[in-house]
């Protein structure tokens, strides 16, 4: 029962970032129809910002070598300053790779290969600027705080898992207020419902086009601190592979669909959890493994709505 | 700075957008390419590694078993593409997409946790069939001219048109009584024997196979190629594939800069060209 309750509490953790993830994706998705392929880059800007914010040094590779912010914030300033950063780098983004495609009604397939363009350049921006190198965040972050709870029972979780729980529930719960309750959340649905009569209903769906690039922006800076925080900076091209599960979580939860993002991240997270440690190779496919079954079964996801082809 | 061995990348890269150019002709976003490369390639490299008997008694790797190597990737991704394209492909659009991501992700971690694979290193010392990268220009420059070729004929026939009007309004092909599931499995089945053929000699011409080869990259810079080069004739594909292999290598000079400059290549294309390189009116001029 006890290593049923852990594996629960580790699982937990992972998903909620995945589900932090994917519903940047799905933001962008829903008001626009298509998949940004930059999302993992931001998420990697946003684990590098929070570094910098927190007075990291830059490493001898980088062409900024040497460079340190004059004063070290605090966790509680700099992630959320991560945030608005790579929520600023997401709407250039749509500015470049996405808005001259969407005056122009283009084909979807193109934003795939713009958005991996606008991807391709930014981690190497980072790469040039940072170096390739790991970053770890400093240590002392957490202050007084221990680095294991003990929750009795024998069950434990570490305080950055904790933390990392906790405000990625934080934040999904704010997102659904904002959606469901707030004007603007209201006239964001609208455009994702549909965007031509959302316009003639008086809204400006351009302006909505880049509220939802800058949430998702600010989602995925709040992920890659976080995972930095929890694992540390494996170099820029550490994003890729949590884009890609992000992806198949995305997917997973239905396409568009909030409360899909999350139940889709938690059930990645918990099903890796439970990978026993003698297979922990094949972890990365279980994501996977679990979208290609539930596309065959129920193509629109476990939360999406039916599509329904229109002549 | 155009030596051998960039060229012989060059005409790789041209294959490689070929097969994902030919579900796309059908209007099917499909993103397997690496998979069935990969799988072309780990046939090559298993058995030429791991079956004594097809070695020969000659300094080079006898090209009849290249080519019975060859024969036993093409049925087997053949067989594979057939089996998993029934299901895979009554999905539409993006999901299509994603789920063949997924079937290279799974297909990339099984290759790599099995030791029978080569594990992370992946299978070393690939005999040679050719003493020099002149014969793998040679080979792969055959290889392309077959393809180029069979997808010029293609379009000529009832099966191609038929793959035109799917990818213009599935709906009303099939109102009009095309059996898009046979058209559609067709298309995919061709990409995964062209995208296997590659992997065949990539595997011989690299000398060292591994799960990499397989990778979500790999995908969307073939999908890259085929779009900058122009998705409407069989050609635009070819250039695209073509430039953007070499493009990363003549950018060599500047350095750190050149994924940079790759990516605003590919960020700009799509924008500035939308119809790639080679729209269809500047084959065609009789059709609009």
């Amino acid at each position: 029962m006890e290593v049923l309750a852990q594996l629960l509490i580790n699982g937990l953790s992972v998903g909620a970032v995945y589900a932090l993830f994917a519903l940047g994706y799905t933001l962008v998705f829903s008001v626009l129809g298509v998949i940004n392929f930059a999302h993992g880059a931001l998420f990697t800007l946003g684990a590098y910002l929070t570094y910098l914010l927190l007075g990291g040094a830059v490493g001898s590779n980088g062409a900024l070598a040497g460079l340190q912010l004059p004063l070290a914030l605090p966790l509680w300033a700099a992630l959320p300053l991560a945030g608005l950063g790579t929520a600023a780098a997401s709407l250039v983004v749509e500015a470049v790779a996405f808005r001259p495609l969407r005056r122009r009604g283009a084909e979807p397939l193109l934003y795939l290969i713009t958005s991996l363009g606008a991807g391709v350049i930014l981690v190497n921006l980072i790469q040039l600027l940072m170096g390739a190198e790991a970053y770890a965040l400093p240590g002392q972050l957490l202050g007084a705080l221990p680095a294991v709870l003990a929750l009795g029972d024998g069950l434990q979780i570490r305080t950055v898992q904790l933390l990392l729980l906790l405000v990625a529930a934080l934040v999904m719960l704010l997102l659904s207020l904002w959606l469901n309750r707030s004007r603007a959340g209201k006239a964001l649905q609208a455009v994702a419902e549909d965007a031509t009569t959302a316009r003639l209903l008086g809204i400006n769906s351009g302006a909505m086009v880049q509220l939802a690039f800058a949430l998702a922006g600010f989602l995925a800076g709040l992920a890659g601190g976080l995972v930095a925080l929890s694992v540390s900076i494996a170099g820029p091209y550490f994003g890729i592979s949590y884009g890609l599960k992000g992806l198949g979580v995305l997917v997973l939860g239905g396409l568009g669909s909030v409360p899909g993002a999350v139940l889709g991240g938690l059930i990645v997270g918990i099903a890796e959890a439970c990978v026993p440690g003698n297979l922990s190779g094949y972890k990365d496919a279980v994501a996977f493994a679990f979208l290609f079954v539930v596309l065959l079964l129920r193509p629109q996801g476990l939360l999406g709505r039916r599509l329904v082809e229109k002549v | 700075m155009l030596d051998v061995s960039l060229l012989v990348q060059m005409l790789l890269g041209a294959l490689l957008a070929l097969a994902v150019y030919l579900p796309l002709r059908a209007g099917q976003l499909s993103l397997a390419t690496p998979g069935f490369y990969a799988i072309g390639g780990t046939v090559a490299a298993l058995l030429s590694t791991r079956a004594p008997a097809l070695a020969g008694d000659g300094e080079l790797y006898p090209l009849s078993s290249v080519l019975l190597e060859l024969l036993l990737a093409l049925l087997l991704a053949g067989a594979l593409a057939l089996v998993i394209g029934g299901p895979v492909l009554r999905l539409q659009g993006i999901y299509l997409a994603i789920a063949t991501i997924a079937l290279v992700e799974i297909l990339r971690v099984l290759l790599l946790n099995s030791s029978w694979f080569g594990g992370a290193v992946g299978i070393f010392a690939i005999p040679q069939p050719f003493d020099g990268p002149e014969g793998y220009l040679g080979a792969y420059g055959l290889l392309l001219a077959l393809v180029c070729w069979g997808c010029h004929w293609l379009e000529q026939q009832p099966l191609g048109r038929a793959m035109a009007a799917i990818r213009d309004d599935e709906l009303a092909a099939r109102c009009m009584g095309v059996d898009t599931d046979r058209v559609k499995l067709l298309a995919f089945l061709f990409s995964a024997l062209v995208a296997a053929a590659a992997g065949v000699l990539a595997a011989h011409y690299f000398n060292s196979w591994n799960a990499r080869q397989a990778s979500f990259d790999a995908s969307i810079t073939s999908l890259a190629f085929v779009v900058l080069g122009g998705s409407r004739t069989w050609l635009g594909p070819v250039l695209g594939g073509l430039l953007l292999t070499a493009l990363p290598e003549l950018l060599r000079p500047v350095g750190d800069l050149r994924l940079i400059v790759f990516g605003l290549v590919i960020l700009l294309g799509p924008v500035l060209i939308p119809q790639g390189l080679i729209p269809r009116g500047l084959i065609n001029p009789k059709r609009p």
